[in-house]
């Protein structure tokens, strides 16, 4: 029974429910849990990278849409299976993501965050005019799926698809983060000097970490393309963004179980919120805010709080805690940074 | 009824959901006594202007009818779900509409791209769809059995402009644009427009909708000597190219398009009365809000929103929310998602008394509001200066 | 054509300038970043307008009352949405900031929503063009260039000058030694937070006539006036006014000289450069990392 309430246990039950979801899901419900898992991928893939690898980038919605624009017209302008260019959209967005790490190389906190921005802005403006290659602000259709023979609607399909990535990308940051490389970014985080004395590769791990988010958010993004057959701008802008963030640290920056919890609890906030009409934008202003003052560190930390089975590894960064070492500036005390 | 609490809504949707439980086959959201109708589009975000302030027009006619006893004898509900103005969430409201509020039919769509998002999905569900705002061509042309639209789509505005442009003897025309996805479904259609005429355009500008100035392009249009300009952006840009259009003594003839139909706000948008002597606009509506024609709808707002200004796009959602409702009326009793689909396509010459000429459907139009027509400020006073109604 | 181009980029500069202003005040006091700064500039321009045009006061009170307003709403937020969080950091102040953001522009277009869609406010000056000496400028222009100068000389005035000002300087400097020497930290952070405000609320009323009013006004100029301030170093009120003119000027010259389609996208360009290549802004200042 404790296993259960572990992180673990909390895991599998969730991934099982989204595997029976399908057996009785409306056609609504089964667009929303799809898109909760896309949303799982992207909140998985920009934790790795905030909360891991300590950089607090902007650019997770462009990734996505890079992601997405990549695999959408692979297959409309060359005629790549949806097979190949799912794959090769996160290749692509994982290569872009590296070009990241060079400005992250000699930036970082608020200014790594706005030179992130100003790329994100920039790839918006890309999808808009770049009309030749990306069909410009209209967006444009992508071909319907097929999932022959499997005897699976293209509904269930890309939701089953969803699912094994979402399972798969999960898992694989699991083990990441318990393994070296993740003990890397974790002190790459904390202090970078410091890590820099223990042998690691700043660029090298600065390079995998910004390259893995991208690949994440860039199957995340041809995920998004196969689910709406259809592929616009509006879909990767700056709230977008937003939403990201707030998953990441909604549900507890440097934990992937809380970006799991975080990703979905925000997709179905954002659903249950429909009911307040155009009152939405004041409730979700004011949910998050509620999130952030009663949990700075995230639904994880409360839950290792009250649940004693809720075993997280040590990669939540503790401004109380955690005062040995010079914590990197995003992460240290606002009122306390040095000049 | 604008502002529903919470509380009210449940009951309303638990009380829906009991009577339309009863037994006797009837259509999706239609009970004896109800009809349920769903409205998309943003109720939050910039794209609100023309999801929720159009919803509120709407409403005023429904909460009217309703009233009067209703359609026989069926009163009616709406639902609102917000669609962001994003294609992702247009779906996900189209879908909860569909299959979760169950509604009879959907009157909505405001951003293009959230209504192109959306369109695989109410199409495939085979539920009647009329269209209040969204102009994208690509909604409604190929005609889809169950969608129309009561909006003038893009091509048809975009078409309009040149052809002003023309019969003004203008020689060099230019477009202002912004390449959003508004302002790239009117620019592709008006590009084509060109082409067929044979004209290539003498500049063609690009300005963001949000601009707060817009010397450079005025600059550029004056260096290319252009006589006319076709614009194809938000009023906030307008006003700023309007304005310095004239601070730098350049004076072309000013073609805008629907948008910018509300020629008094934006001259006080733009601030500089003068700038305002070369420009024409396109009106879907016979009436400005201030027109003393409009006094009895100007009463019934007054009413429903004290506190709030009728404006455009609040009429917009009147003039729609009539058409709807008079083709409720026209299915009769036995009210299906068919008799309505039938109804619509052969609404001939109905007379809204709001858009500029009459609503017509056939099987194979289903861009039901063709005319355009021309305003202008003289003296003032909002003038009706020309009218172009394109046919297909 | 070179003329116009740079006055207009002058204005268009001034206008992020004075956001940026209020960007810098919060983040030199404080270290933090408030992302609501544009949504606060929106609030300002319709508080304005609830007492000039709604409710009928004369225009200088109402100007003056909108301010104040501002003032007071920056005090508020940050009691409410930033206070417990200046020590859980920088993340957590940005999220808490986009929220109030979501909160503010909510609230505005549930009130102002339905009165319009860009709303025209009243010029303080007469609208109308006038020539100065062959060369045509719009008094409104003049009045909000002249006004942003005046303001950032009166805030580097009060930094310079004031107690509270030198007070706000110090805790920017070092919060333990100001702590230590028995300045409330806090009330001083609730200050700069309701002078950004403020200062975003006076941006707003000067500039309104020209940006015209609505609830989704706030990011965009945010999104400038934020490469503005870091142009300028993120530190300098002159360094934010400077930033903003380079940015306006940017954008002028690239549509003018370049392209109009690039207009837009010059200003996130020149940004990524200018952090790429001298990440500590055009003022240089203080390094923004000592390890």
């Amino acid at each position: 029974m404790k296993w259960l309430i572990s992180n673990k246990g909390f895991l599998c039950i969730l991934f099982a429910v989204f595997g029976v979801l399908p057996t009785f899901a409306n056609s609504y419900l089964l667009y929303v849990s799809n898109l909760a898992l896309l949303f799982i991928i992207l909140a998985i893939g920009l934790n790795l990278l905030i909360g891991y690898a300590g950089q607090l980038a902007f650019a997770n919605a462009a990734m996505f849409g890079i992601g997405a624009y990549a695999a959408a017209l692979l297959q409309v302008r060359l005629g790549v299976p949806y097979w190949v260019a799912l794959p090769a959209g996160g290749v692509i967005a994982s290569l872009i993501g590296t070009l990241m790490a060079w400005p992250a190389l000699r930036l970082s906190g608020i200014y790594l965050a706005l030179a992130t921005l100003a790329f994100a802005q920039f790839t918006l403006w890309l999808f808009m005019h770049w009309e030749d290659l990306t069909f410009g602000a209209t967006g444009f259709a992508v071909p319907r799926l097929s999932f022959a023979p499997l005897p699976v609607t293209p509904e269930q399909g890309i939701y089953f698809l969803s699912w094994i990535i979402t399972i798969g990308l999960t898992l694989f940051a699991w083990n990441l983060v318990r393994s070296r490389v993740g003990r890397a970014f974790v002190a790459m985080r904390d202090n970078e000097v410091a890590a820099a004395s223990l042998g690691i590769n700043l660029l090298r791990y600065k390079v995998f970490a910004f390259a893995l988010s991208g690949f994440y958010a860039g199957i995340a993004g041809g995920l998004h393309c196969g689910l709406l057959n259809y592929v616009a701008p509006e879909s990767f802008d700056l709230f977008q963004m937003v939403i990201h963030k707030s998953m990441v640290i909604v549900g507890g920056v440097g934990s992937v179980v809380g970006s799991v919890i975080g990703a979905a609890l925000l997709v179905a906030t954002l659903e249950l919120l429909r009911e307040f009409k155009s009152l939405q934008e004041i409730a979700f202003g004011a949910i998050l805010l509620i999130f952030i003052l009663f949990m700075p560190l995230g639904l994880v930390s409360f839950l290792k709080r009250v649940l004693p089975g809720w075993e997280e590894e040590v990669h939540l960064p503790d401004a109380r805690t955690a005062p040995a070492v010079e914590a990197a500036d995003e992460l240290r005390p606002v009122g306390e940074r040095s000049p | 009824m604008r502002r529903t609490s919470l509380l009210a809504t449940a009951l309303m949707l638990a009380g829906g959901a009991i009577i339309a439980a009863p037994a006797h086959a009837q259509e999706v959201g239609v009970t004896d006594t109800t009809v349920r109708i769903g409205q998309l589009g943003a109720l939050t975000g910039p794209g609100y202007l023309y999801g929720k302030i159009i919803m509120d027009g709407a409403e005023i006619i429904y909460q009217e009818v309703n009233k009067a006893g209703g359609i026989h004898g069926r009163k009616i509900e709406t639902v609102r779900q917000d669609d962001r103005c994003d294609p992702a969430t247009a779906i996900a409201a189209a879908k909860k509409l569909i299959f979760d509020d169950k509604v009879f039919m959907i009157h909505g769509g405001g951003c293009t791209n959230a209504s192109v998002g959306a369109f695989p999905e109410i199409k495939a569900a085979n539920i009647p769809w009329v269209i209040f705002a969204s102009v994208g061509d690509s909604l409604t042309s190929p005609p889809s059995p169950h969608i129309f639209t009561t909006a003038l789509s893009a091509s048809i505005e975009s078409v309009s402009q040149l052809e002003f442009a023309l019969q003004k003897g203008a020689k060099r025309i230019a477009v202002i644009s912004q390449r959003d996805a508004w302002g790239r479904s009117r620019y592709q259609p008006l590009m084509e427009a060109f082409k067929q005429k044979g004209i290539t355009p003498v500049a063609d500008e690009e300005i963001i909708g949000e601009a707060n100035d817009a010397t450079p392009q005025a600059l550029r249009l004056q260096a290319a000597k252009a006589d006319a300009v076709l614009m194809v952006i938000y009023p906030k840009a307008a006003a700023a190219f309007l304005r310095d259009a004239h601070k730098i003594g350049y004076k072309p003839i000013a073609i805008g398009q629907t948008a910018l139909g509300d020629l008094p706000v934006l001259t006080k948008q733009v601030g500089v009365p003068e700038a305002m002597s070369n420009m024409f606009a396109i009106s879907h509506v016979r009436y400005m809000p201030e027109d003393a024609e409009m006094a009895q709808w100007r009463k019934l707002f007054s009413e429903y929103f004290p506190r709030e200004t009728m404006s455009l796009y609040h009429i917009l959602g009147i003039a729609s929310a009539k058409v709807v409702v008079e083709v409720l009326q026209r299915a009769g009793k036995d009210l299906t998602r068919e008799s309505f689909r039938a109804q619509m396509a052969k609404l001939t010459n109905f007379d809204t008394g709001i858009y500029p000429g009459p609503i017509t459907c056939t099987e194979q139009d289903h861009q039901c509001h063709k005319s355009a027509a021309w305003v202008a400020l003289v003296d003032g006073k909002i003038k009706t200066v020309a009218a172009t109604t394109v046919g297909r | 054509m070179l003329g116009y181009l740079i006055t207009s980029g002058l204005a268009l500069g001034a206008l992020y300038a004075l956001v940026a202003i209020g960007i810098v005040i919060v983040f030199k006091s404080t270290g933090a970043i408030n992302l609501a700064q544009g949504e606060l500039f929106m609030l300002g321009g319709f508080f304005a307008f609830m007492f000039h045009v709604q409710m009928g006061y004369p225009y200088i009170p109402s100007l003056l009352l909108a301010v104040v307003a501002s003032f007071f709403i920056g005090a508020l937020t940050y009691q409410f949405a930033f206070r417990p969080l200046m020590k859980a950091g920088l993340v957590s102040v940005l999220l808490a900031s986009i929220a109030v953001s979501f909160l503010l522009k909510g609230v505005a277009r549930n009130i102002w929503g339905g009165v319009g869609d860009y709303i025209p406010f009243p010029p303080m000056i007469t609208a109308s063009a006038i020539n100065l000496n062959g060369f045509i400028v719009l008094p409104q222009q003049l009045v909000a260039f002249g006004a942003s100068i005046a303001l950032m000389l009166l805030i580097v005035a009060y930094f310079k000058f004031t107690r509270s000002g030198k007070w706000l300087q110090a805790i920017a400097d070092n919060v333990k030694a100001a702590t230590l020497v028995g300045i409330r930290v806090g009330a001083l952070h609730r200050l700069a937070f309701a002078l950004g405000a403020a200062s975003a609320g006076a941006a707003a009323v000067l500039m309104a006539p020209l940006t015209l009013l609505y609830p989704d006004i706030g990011f965009n100029l945010f999104i400038k006036a934020f490469a503005a301030a870091v142009l300028g170093g993120l530190h300098s009120i002159a360094g934010a006014v400077i930033g903003g003119l380079i940015v306006g000027l940017v954008e002028a010259l690239v549509a003018g000289y370049v392209g109009s389609k690039f207009q837009d996208v010059s200003a996130f360009v020149v940004i990524m450069l200018v952090l790429v290549f001298i990440p500590r802004g055009i003022m240089g200042g203080k390094a923004m990392r000592k390890v």
